[in-house]
């Protein structure tokens, strides 16, 4: 080491991710990406637990995987002790099943990023949050213990449940968001929209409403319904002639939106999405977003927020005026702005700096 | 209805949604589970269990959905609960062991998100923090009766080998020892590997039943003592069995290895760990106290944590005593349909001698339901067994859903069968029913005694209608319960006027004028097929200018094409074949129970042709004690070739008239009808 480098290496802090790095949907894309911005203020470390969440293999999403080749950047699987100025663990959810973390952390500050809410809607709690906190507090020797929300939703759950809990006086809340940094390529919106109509998500029951709903949101009059992820209803035999289902993975989503000009996102109403990076996924493909009113206040006037019942009538008014239906992609496309790297790394640089509030 | 649905399919659980079931709707709740939960690999025990739970879910409203084993809920469930888009007031509520608060939250995200709303999701483990078999998928609950069992006179130990091995040659001999004791009764509850070793071994006529046979509560109900072998506890049904038991009254033997019933705080006793020293146990120390015993169980707190009573509570169920829907008592007489139309017969005779007070009516396969409405009795149809189906019992199972539909508690059914089908044993201890098993004797040889006696305990009177010879009556079962009775037959008193009468419109009808009027009636049931001797005794008549051959049978059997192609010999498918008989010069017969009586009881001069089969009853020790007499010609199946000869010894030598005067000199026992109706009609539940 020159003596440059060894000048540059004492003043850069030592930042530890704890990841569980076979996370297959947002979680990993997310941390895959912030990898690369994070890589600018510090000595990266990247270890990897594993949790029953997923068993025993050590699998790697594969968009970390090419990030941690990319940035020559070691996976340590199991330590037993991580020592950093920084540790930033992403979604503790993963520790659910798991009775202990049986990894030492040794830090001045300790961010948890909390990807899944802490409550569902109507206040049931969305996984053992105690139990996983419990186990991150009693292997953690810090100074600070920060949880850091995604979005605004994601924060309301944190504090509401921060605020029936004993915990609350061993954690503070971060105040600005920990979002998702979105990457995807910009898309135009097409000159005359149609009503093609589809939604895509990861099969589970909690990504989509009642059949009811489905049914409101992918009618038999419209000229096309993709759903994409429709696993459980093609074994179930849950089949419409007037729909398109497809198993998760067996096109792109690239081929998806080539298929679709309205993107209708609705989930089971005693679940919501924390970030909703499908959302984000449709606006940078130059799709119009329909999804429920709170899934959509993550995203402001980018997305059009509506009940089912509604889904037909806005369709049309935007399939009748094409203008419009620009106008509403190019005003959600501003939006993403929000969700660059850029926007992440100013982020990043009030957290990971000297005047951070770090106690040195 | 409640919908009784499970987290995941398989045997296990679907054992899980019978025993719940039938818990609930002995609690007076309309419980239901849907169809597509019958796991393919079911076995004839639990497709019992499951006919009357099973429904289309569609022609059903739901009143409340309960889901069972809820630790583990797949895509199956959640996708059959959101397609049936259950009303917003419509309660879910759902049970598991939850070994971790993350499962019990799991569990509770994925029924809301199948749901679109939260389900109730009770944690067994808060119930019963100490379980008797954690991997039950159903609450091991029962209906807490706190007052003990009264003394019994005989007490039944039922004795589960749970996993024992019986490689061990002295273990059976042991079992069989005590199935021979007089101070109990055994009955040992094995899976079918036990099964199969006991059937093939010196000791198959150990009285054995398998798991599946009948439910939890029915067997705690006929048990007094159950004994539990092996590691751990042998499955749901058992764990089941203990705990109804327990809850009954009953007393419980741990001799698990592991200690399984007591290490779950249930108020078990701790047996011996063989079964080599059980019979000591039992008659030294257990059977003197069983009163004392199941009064201390009765204080155990325990008992708190089974008590269905709870579950309901938590699951805001109100119980319903599910009231009688008749008053008076119901007498139902199930004819089996072995050969002819014999049972159904005999059946009708006895009813006819019933006291006015009695109204009989009948269950009965399609050919005897004519017969039945003819003597003016009302009738349920039942459906015959079918070659067609490769469901080898699937009748059994419709006719038991028709039995348990038209009995209820404390009604009276008359069985008239060689064997006990499934659907008489459950219904008669399903319902607590005042039974009666009218069994004809003559077994043939080679059947097993034990086999066919096994489910004699659940009749309280066994009627056995008596040959006309004495040396015809074995006997097959003692005690107080078996009540012979003489020959059951129907008498028909025919005037010489009204014979020549019938012998005149015969001659019309077929145009032919005869001296000899000879009928064939080798019986149209379903156990023999004697269209060969039909075409022998038609060809050999058919030449006879003097002669006119009848072959008569009930309506509704069947005759063979061929039968049609004689020009002498003539089908004719009546109820009153006996008026024909007597009209008759020679009648050649079978020699079943009933036509050996009619013929016998009416003089009539007859060719017996023993029939065999295996269904039918040693015919031809029936007809040799006639012959023997002098009072019919006999030929056995090796003698076809006597029958031509036999003809017309009869026939042109004078023979009829030596079984002419012999028949109307032999001494015949008094008929059995009267006594056996009044035997029926004093028969009292006897549990």
């Amino acid at each position: 080491m020159s003596a440059l480098e060894a000048i540059n290496s004492s003043v850069r802090p030592k930042i530890a991710y704890i990841i569980e790095p076979r996370f297959s949907g947002g979680t990993s894309a997310a941390v895959a990406a912030e990898l690369r911005v994070a890589v600018d203020f510090g000595t990266l470390e990247v270890h990897a637990i594993t949790s029953r969440t997923f068993g025993e293999n050590q699998f790697v999403a594969p968009a970390l995987r090419q990030v941690l080749d990319e940035l020559h950047i070691p996976l340590i699987w199991d330590a037993p002790r991580i020592s950093a100025d920084y540790v930033i663990l992403h979604n503790p959810s993963f520790l659910k099943f798991n009775e202990a973390l049986n990894t030492k952390i040794f830090a001045r500050d300790l961010i948890v990023v909390t990807h899944e809410n802490f409550l569902r809607p109507g206040g049931e709690e969305g996984f053992d949050v105690s139990g996983c906190l419990n186990q991150i507090e009693a292997s953690s020797f810090v100074l600070r213990r920060t949880l850091a929300p995604i979005s605004p939703h994601n924060r309301q759950t944190v504090n509401d449940w921060l605020a029936s809990s004993r915990l609350a006086r061993q954690w503070r809340v971060r105040d600005t968001d920990w979002f998702n940094i979105c990457h995807a390529d910009i898309s135009p919106p097409c000159e005359k929209p149609q009503d093609r109509r589809g939604r895509h998500s990861r099969p589970g029951f909690e990504k989509f409403p009642s059949l009811s709903d489905l049914d409101m949101c992918f009618p038999e009059h419209s000229q096309s319904n993709v759903i994409l992820g429709a696993d459980a209803m093609l074994n179930a035999g849950v089949l419409r002639a007037h729909w398109t289902l497809l198993p998760f993975d067996a096109i792109s989503v690239d081929e998806f939106f080539g298929m679709i000009d309205f993107y209708v996102y609705f989930t089971a109403s005693t679940w919501q999405e924390s970030f909703g990076r499908v959302v984000t996924e449709a606006l940078a493909a130059g799709k119009v977003v329909l999804t429920n009113p709170e899934t959509g206040a993550n995203f402001g006037d980018a997305v059009l927020t509506c009940h089912p019942g509604d889904v037909d009538r806005i369709i049309s008014d935007l399939v009748a005026d094409p203008q419009r239906y620009q106008e509403q992609v190019s005003r959600s496309q501003k939006v993403l702005e929000r969700y660059s790297a850029e926007s992440f790394k100013a982020m990043l640089s009030n957290v990971l700096t000297a005047d951070s509030g770090v106690v040195k | 209805m409640i919908f009784i649905e499970a987290g995941t399919r398989s045997l296990r659980t679907f054992d899980a949604q019978l025993i719940f079931a039938d818990q609930l709707h002995a609690r007076g709740f309309n419980v239901c589970i849907d169809a597509e939960y019958l796991p393919k690999d079911a076995g004839r025990g639990r497709v019992y269990d499951a006919a009357k739970f099973l429904v289309d879910p569609d022609e059903h409203e739901v009143e409340r959905v309960f889901v069972l084993g809820a630790e583990e809920i797949d895509d199956l469930l959640l996708e059959s609960l959101r397609q049936r888009q259950l009303a917003a007031d419509v309660p879910v509520v759902a049970t598991g062991r939850f070994e971790t608060q993350q499962s019990y939250i799991s569990a509770k995200a994925r029924l809301a998100y199948a749901l679109g709303r939260e389900a109730t999701v009770l944690d067994l483990t808060e119930f019963q923090p100490r379980s008797m078999l954690p991997s039950a998928a159903c609450p091991l609950v029962a209906d807490i009766r706190p007052t003990a069992r009264s003394a019994v006179e005989m007490p039944s130990v039922a004795v589960v080998l749970g996993s024992m091995e019986l490689d061990a040659p002295e273990t059976l001999s042991c079992l069989s020892r005590m199935s021979n004791r007089s101070d109990y009764t055994l009955q040992l509850i094995v899976n079918g590997a036990q099964n199969k070793v006991i059937n093939e071994s010196p000791f198959h006529d150990l009285p054995t039943i398998l798991y599946t046979d009948l439910s939890a509560r029915i067997l705690a109900n006929t048990t007094d003592v159950l004994v539990m072998f092996g590691h751990g506890v042998a499955g749901v049904r058992m764990a089941a069995l203990a705990v109804e038991l327990i809850a009954t009254g009953g007393v419980a033997i741990d001799c698990t290895d592991d200690e399984a019933i007591v290490s779950s705080g249930a108020p078990a006793l701790i047996g011996p760990k063989t079964p080599l020293a059980l019979d000591g146990y039992l008659t030294g120390k257990i059977l003197e106290n069983l009163a004392g015993v199941a009064e201390q169980a009765t204080k155990s707190q325990w008992l708190h944590s089974v008590d269905i009573s709870r579950l309901e509570k938590a699951a805001d169920l109100m119980p319903r005593k599910r009231e009688p829907i008749r008053t008076a008592q119901r007498t139902v007489f199930f004819p089996t349909n072995g050969v002819g139309l014999g049972h159904a017969q005999r059946c009708a005779i006895i009813a006819k001698e019933l006291p006015d007070d009695v109204a009989p009516i009948f269950a009965a396969f399609p050919s005897c339901v004519p017969l039945v409405l003819r003597e003016g009795m009302d009738s349920i149809p039942l459906v015959q067994r079918t070659e067609v189906s490769a469901n080898f019992n699937g009748n059994d199972i419709l006719t038991y859903r028709r039995l348990g539909a038209a009995l209820q508690e404390n009604d009276r059914l008359v069985f008239d069968g060689g064997y006990v089908f499934d659907s008489v044993y459950r219904t008669i201890l399903e319902r607590n029913l005042s039974a009666v098993w009218i069994r004809r004797g003559l077994w043939p040889d080679g059947r097993s005694r034990p086999r066919m006696l096994q489910r004699e305990a659940v009749f309280d009177k066994v009627i056995v209608p008596s040959e006309a010879f004495e040396e015809l009556n074995d006997t097959y079962s003692y005690g107080d319960h078996v009540r012979n009775v003489g020959p059951i037959f129907r008498h028909v008193v025919q005037s010489d006027d009204e014979r020549q009468g019938l012998r005149h419109r015969l001659a019309e009808r077929f145009g032919r004028d005869f001296d000899h009027l000879v009928v064939s009636m080798l019986g149209g049931g379903v156990a023999s097929d004697r269209s060969a001797q039909l075409q022998a005794i038609s060809g050999m008549l058919e030449d006879r200018s003097d002669c006119l051959h009848l072959v008569v049978t009930w309506p509704g059997s069947k005759v063979q094409p061929a039968t049609f192609g004689w020009s002498n010999t003539h089908v004719v498918q009546t109820f009153e074949a006996t008026t024909l008989c007597l009209a008759a010069d020679l009648v050649i017969s079978a020699a079943g129970y009933n036509s050996v009586l009619e013929i016998l009881y009416n003089k009539i001069p007859a060719i017996l042709i023993p029939q065999s089969a295996p269904y039918l009853d040693n015919q031809e020790r029936r007809a040799q004690a006639l012959a023997d007499r002098d009072l019919c010609a006999i030929i056995t199946e090796k003698e076809f070739m006597k029958l031509e000869r036999t003809v017309s010894d009869c026939l042109d030598q004078g023979d009829l008239e030596v079984y002419r005067t012999a028949l109307n000199k032999i001494e015949l026992p008094e008929a059995g009808a009267a006594k056996a109706a009044e035997i029926i009609a004093e028969a009292k539940y006897r549990k």
